[in-house]
């Protein structure tokens, strides 16, 4: 009798308890795309250039009947541009000539240009850097003494992409150094990543990207901060095409497997005002910093965002100010590093963060199959047995049965 | 074997309490009780009721000092820059001399020591190993905080059997029962303190010295162990008071009078190793888990740490009131193996729960409080029913060595998969292994009910709980 009442309750449960779990199911996203990479496209020795090198950079994924564009660009501060045509021939036209002389409206075109169904760029700006002598991690109740100069991306000189390159596995490296003496023995880098298929990053935070994102990690090596106690903050700002709401969201995820007790992503979306319609772009990320190249969990630190702010002036970046022209707005956005209690920047003199821009619906985490394996296994087999011996037993109980009269006690 | 009561002996053992007096101790001069102090003549309830708080808080020290790594693991964790797999170990080598000591606990108290000798051995034992865990903090040398706990471990468990012995020496037929229960809630009393007092205590010290670090842990681990020199003088008294009760009523030593004979475990039937596995694949999804709450509480619901560390102390303050109510509901049904199952079922689901859902995790641990204390009070009574009265000590013993070396590996194996992979592998790691319990237990029933045994399983056992991880 109470087998069968733990039997119902556990037949109860289980769907009670998994079903917000199925969300997590692996869902399988085949969609694959052709990358092509190619650096400063039409760039010749005819074109004069300035001091410093030119780094853009073109990646080209082709899908079914539509393409993704991705420049990343150096020129000013570093960018990522997303385009998205739906024709599968699309290309990217540079008029070198007035991107290299200054004269940026229009001179970067993806053409056909009535192809474009969607376009926004992700800018980084500044790196803001404060000292934290109290220990709180929280800019925003400093007064302004406390935050050293910030250091303008746009001003910053950048190696050449060319040496760092990966035709194979679509990677690039752009690492630079400010102005000051902090950056003498240091860089900023930023590592861009173009994919062909689902997967996941190699390091953490091990983001899960499809065919339709890249993935941009930041990171700071060997920087000298400028005291003792430096914390640092990341300025980023988007822009869009279209007249498009955006905004940031915190989820909760219970799956914290590829990133040890995070169980936050955070993802700043982009949609029509006409709230019905699809997410056509996002950023996504998770809330963690890491504060070593190779890190274990005691080096996660947390991070946390700002609000939206819209932004009076528009970013630096030569690459947005070629495409888009006037006439946009920009949203910025303060990524703030590490929380109250955690080690200062100067422990490790490392940190790095994760970000993905890509198009559509951001991607949603699933379960690895060893999970899905262990609690498929956990479950079944006690159910099985149980099933199975209700049945022997029931089965031995009628063979039991007595021939028609009782025994004579 | 003399420990296992039957209906009527319970009855009568009520009755004697009431009235104060025991027909198992003679005195030598018939008249001279009469004449001291109700508190000073070891017949008297006044007498009894003295050394019954004495016998409390003997384990006091040992159980609020188990925990302490649970209560602090932030703090260790970034005091000695520790990962998750180093700072389990702290569990582990408690576990690790209880593997073989559960075998020699009995002979030491019975033949080597005597149980006054030893329990004082034993509580100094506690006590040094508390004290050299906080000097290794306090000398920020790690290793010596591992020996600390494995010293400490040598004694808590060895001290927990001489806290029986003594409980079933003075109060068998005196309301034995009462006596247990009243231990085991000082027991878990002092576990919960210390979860949700500890972390208080850093704060202070922390503010009064105005720095963190390794230092800082060793004054706060050394203030816990006031705590074990309490339990030490409850000991030293309870020694005396025990002698002198011999001397006065010409009573025996105390004995545990286990018998181990290793010889025994090739007659042990396939049931006593269903149940076997069913005590390991429980007790490894509870205790390591209690040990690593804090931190996961904090993370996944956003908890702040004093109400981390409240929460986690809940399946123990549950477990003090439920343990005497569901063993007395458990003792009026008999169906020991149906209550086994429930009791695995619903941990299930509390882990599961945890692990794939924000739901409020109050439920959850209330729900794990409560089918722990329902897994005790129903799974230990069953070996005495499988096993002939002359293996109940070996077996007993066995299923402790089993437990406490499935604790020592799954502590260590929890701190490596929640560096490597996170809190949901660890819940789904935790989950299979009650999942295993649960395929055992099934087996089991089903083995009863071909067997034809029936589920009256109405037998008492009073004696072995001596496991520091049984209540």
């Amino acid at each position: 009798m109470a087998t069968a009442a733990s039997l119902l309750l556990s037949l109860f449960i289980w769907p009670l308890l998994t079903r917000p779990a199925f969300a997590f199911l692996d869902r399988g996203d085949t969609y694959r795309r052709k990358v092509s990479l190619e650096l400063n496209p039409g760039l010749n020795s005819s074109h004069t250039a300035p001091l410093g090198v030119i780094n853009l950079l073109h990646v080209r994924a082709t899908g079914n009947n539509d393409t993704l564009h991705f420049i990343f660009c150096s020129q000013g501060a570093p960018a990522v541009l997303l385009v998205h045509t739906n024709s599968s021939s699309s290309s990217l036209k540079v008029d070198w000539l007035k991107f290299l002389s200054g004269n940026l409206s229009g001179s970067l075109k993806i053409e056909p240009e009535n192809s474009v169904h969607y376009s926004s760029a992700l800018v980084f700006t500044r790196l803001w850097e404060y000292d934290d002598v109290n220990d709180t991690a929280d800019p925003t109740h400093l007064p302004p003494s406390s935050f050293f100069p910030p250091y303008e991306l746009q001003n910053f000189t950048w190696e050449d992409l060319n040496r760092t390159l990966n035709y194979t596995t679509h990677t690039a490296q752009l690492c630079g150094k400010g102005p000051t003496e902090s950056f003498h023995n240091g860089s900023f880098c930023l590592g861009f990543s173009a994919f062909e298929s689902e997967g996941r990053g190699p390091t953490w935070p091990r983001l899960l990207h499809n065919a339709n994102a890249s993935q941009v990690r930041f990171w700071l090596k060997g920087v000298t901060g400028r005291s003792g106690f430096s914390r640092f903050v990341l300025e980023l700002q988007h822009i869009d095409s279209k007249e498009l709401s955006s905004q940031v969201e915190t989820l909760r995820s219970i799956d914290d497997e590829y990133t040890p007790s995070i169980f936050q992503v955070s993802q700043w979306v982009f949609s029509p005002i006409n709230s019905t319609s699809p997410i056509l772009g996002y950023v996504q990320w998770k809330p963690v910093a890491y504060r070593t190249e190779s890190p274990v969990l005691n080096d996660a630190t947390p991070c946390r965002h700002s609000h939206l702010m819209p932004m009076d002036q528009l970013p630096a970046s030569d690459l947005f100010l070629a495409y888009f022209g006037d006439g946009y707005s920009a949203h910025g956005l303060n990524v703030t590093f590490s929380i109250a209690g955690d080690p200062f920047y100067n422990a490790t003199d490392y940190l790095s963060w994760t970000v993905l821009v890509g198009l559509g619906s951001p991607p949603t985490e699933s379960f690895s199959a060893l999970v899905i394996g262990i609690m498929a296994l956990g479950l079944g087999i006690p159910l099985v047995l149980i099933l199975l011996g209700g049945v022997f037993v029931c089965v031995r109980k009628q063979r039991s049965v007595p021939q028609g009269y009782e025994p004579i006690n | 074997r003399e420990w296992a009561l039957s209906d009527t002996d319970i009855s009568s053992e009520r009755q004697s309490l009431m009235d104060g007096e025991g027909d198992s101790f003679t005195s030598r001069d018939g008249g001279s009780s009469n004449s001291m102090l109700a508190i000073c003549d070891p017949t008297r309830l006044a007498h009894r009721f003295v050394v019954l708080l004495l016998m409390c808080f003997l384990g006091f020290g040992s159980y609020f000092c188990y925990d302490n790594p649970a209560a602090l693991q932030t703090q260790i964790k970034q005091d000695m820059e520790l990962n998750t797999s180093q700072f389990m170990q702290l569990y582990a080598w408690y576990s690790w001399p209880n593997v073989v000591l559960c075998f020699l606990g009995g002979f030491l108290l019975d033949r080597v020591f005597g149980i006054r000798l030893g329990t004082v051995i034993f509580s100094i034992l506690v006590c040094v190993g508390q004290v050299i865990f906080a000097a290794g903090a306090l000398f920020n040398a790690f290793w010596l905080m591992v020996f600390g706990r494995f010293v400490f471990g040598i004694g808590g468990e060895s001290l927990a059997v001489a806290q029986n012995t003594y409980a079933v020496n003075w109060f068998k037929g005196r309301g034995l029962n009462l006596v247990f229960g009243l231990q085991l809630s000082m027991a878990r009393l002092g576990s919960t303190v210390n979860m949700n007092v500890m972390g208080l205590v850093y704060h202070r010290i922390w503010d009064w010295r105005g720095s963190t670090g390794y230092s800082t842990l060793g004054v706060v681990l050394m203030i816990a162990s006031a705590t074990c020199v309490f339990s030490l003088a409850c000991a030293v008294i309870l020694g005396y008071l025990d002698k002198r009760a011999e001397r006065l009523l010409n009573k025996e030593e105390g004995k545990t009078g286990e018998v181990i004979k290793l010889s025994d475990v090739k007659d042990f039937p396939p049931s006593l190793w269903l149940i076997f596995i069913i005590c390991v694949g429980y007790y490894v999804a509870v205790f390591p888990f209690i040990g690593l709450g804090q931190v996961f509480f904090i993370e996944k619901f956003n908890f702040s740490p004093a109400e981390a560390s409240a929460i986690n102390s809940v399946v123990y303050i549950i477990s003090a009131p439920a343990s005497p109510i569901l063993g007395f509901m458990v003792d009026k049904t008999g169906k020991n193996i149906l209550w086994v199952v429930m009791a695995v079922v619903v941990t299930l689901a509390s882990h599961m729960m945890l692990a794939f859902t924000f739901w409020n995790p109050w439920i959850a641990m209330s729900l794990l409080g409560v089918s722990y204390s329902l897994l005790a009070c129903a799974l230990w009574p069953m070996v005495a029913y499988v096993v002939p009265e002359h293996q109940l000590g070996t077996a007993y013993g066995f299923m402790q060595s089993i437990q406490n070396l499935g604790l020592a590996l799954i502590s260590m194996a929890a701190g490596g998969i929640l560096d490597s992979r996170g809190y949901l592998f660890l819940e789904v790691f935790f989950c299979a292994f009650v999942c295993l319990a649960l395929v055992a237990v099934v087996v089991l029933y089903f083995l009863n009910l071909i067997r034809g045994k029936g589920e009256n399983w109405n037998v008492i056992i009073l004696e072995p709980f001596n496991s520091h991880f049984l209540f």
